[in-house]
């Protein structure tokens, strides 16, 4: 991710007038009708076939993708998932990046439990975790609105505000150029999320449910991500140990999906597990 | 709000282009967040010649549907979107290509690595900016 920049206004389509909406649609209705006929895409492709550089890196889902999934699947004791206590900010930078993302993470947890109270909490810890990286000024509003929308109650309305926090967090980092700890802050997030999601996976075991954990592609691309980074970051010990999980889970998630069993959910339950502990506790 | 586009080559005026087209494609998404779908903010975007592709890659889930929209801002430029499974399937569960503007949908039927192909069509210019985002409900 090479550029980041801000567009104005609350909503992605608030900065178009009515006129300029009213034009884009004319467009798009107009210029339909001849090019529908040029486009017939082949039913089959070599994917290999692509070079490595016509083939752009996996972007990292938001929390939401995979929660949205979760809501179709049933009903799971969401209270018994949440984390107690309140983690302390470290002095490491890397890993308060991650922490910020289990972090963010956890809120989505709180959503689902409708704990307003932790909701609450989480949305001033991912405020104060922000500070500490120098990107505060990005998530002022949503920690605010985080607030707000838990006192109404307004549990999608929540949701929208930490997966935007995620979002404005790693825009923020990007300009600023560091890019390292912006992608740690999406791999803190992952690994609470699949922490989260394996325990559920356990407890009411379905194959739809396990089949949310197949995603070589994403524990790959993390395990690039770390690669690419400076040799600081990819030498801090956290790092280093968060490497080496991803590469055990690697061949088991790059299963295919249906095959992942309870036991290979409880594997990636405990390495997931172990590794946040230490986001949150430091390393052993 | 903070727009994260994710292009290849990024000299200053092209990325200006970029954004433009990445408006474009935004407008694309327009009816589909009416009908309920997310638009992620984390956009794809970059330059193509014409009848060039280039995969997206992108981790999608069963039970999720999932809307890409494509667009540039080059008058006369048209250009397609498609979606793969990581086997090289078309799992389109439907397309359209209006001009400037194109869009997929997909219902996964497994959860997994897919991709995007882009290719820009036919074009007045030897590079044509284009932006993808994506929709999901």
């Amino acid at each position: 991710m090479l550029h980041g920049k801000s567009l104005r206004g609350e909503g992605i389509f608030s900065g178009f007038s009515m006129k300029q909406i009213s034009l884009l649609t004319l467009l798009v209705s107009v210029s339909g009708v001849t090019a529908l006929l040029a486009d017939t895409p082949p039913k089959k492709i070599a994917i290999s076939d692509f070079p490595a550089a016509a083939v752009q890196d996996v972007v990292v889902p938001v929390p939401s993708e995979i929660f949205a999934v979760l809501d179709k699947l049933g009903n799971p004791n969401w209270k018994s998932q949440l984390r107690d206590g309140k983690a302390q900010t470290p002095e490491d930078r890397a890993r308060t990046a991650l922490l910020l993302g289990n972090v963010i993470a956890e809120g989505f947890v709180a959503v689902e439990a409708e704990d307003s109270e932790r909701v609450k909490e989480l949305g001033r810890q991912v405020l104060t975790l922000a500070e500490a990286i120098n990107v505060r000024k990005s998530v002022i509003a949503r920690s605010k609105s985080i607030t707000d929308k838990a006192d109404q109650r307004d549990w999608k309305g929540v949701r929208a505000e930490f997966d935007g926090a995620l979002q404005d967090v790693r825009g923020a980092m990007q300009e600023l150029n560091d890019q390292d700890l912006s992608q740690l802050v999406s791999l803190g997030g992952w690994l609470r999320g699949t922490e989260v999601l394996t325990s559920i996976v356990q407890n009411g075991f379905s194959r739809d449910g396990a089949e949310l954990l197949h995603q070589p592609e994403l524990v790959n691309y993390f395990d690039r991500c770390i690669g690419s980074m400076g040799s600081r970051l990819r030498k801090n010990l956290l790092v280093s140990e968060i490497r080496d999980v991803l590469r055990k889970i690697g061949p088991i998630v790059n299963q295919g999906g249906e095959n992942i069993s309870i036991d290979q959910a409880k594997i990636i339950h405990d390495f997931t597990h172990g590794v946040n502990q230490q986001v949150v506790n430091g390393v052993n | 709000m903070a727009v994260t586009i994710v292009t290849v080559a990024s000299p200053v005026q092209l990325l200006a282009t970029v954004d433009d087209a990445l408006s474009f494609a935004y407008e694309a998404a327009l009816p589909y967040y009416k009908q309920g779908f997310s638009i992620r903010k984390d956009a794809w975007g970059g330059d193509l010649a014409v009848r060039d592709k280039k995969a997206v890659s992108s981790q999608l889930f069963k039970g999720n549907d999932y809307w890409f929209l494509m667009a540039t801002d080059l008058k006369g430029a048209s250009l397609s979107v498609h979606i793969y499974d990581d086997k090289g399937n078309l799992v389109d569960a439907e397309s359209w290509q209006k001009g400037r503007f194109a869009g997929a949908r997909v219902s996964p039927k497994s959860t997994g690595t897919f991709f995007a192909i882009v290719q820009i069509l036919k074009s007045p210019e030897d590079r044509t900016p284009w932006a993808l985002v994506y929709g999901y409900k």
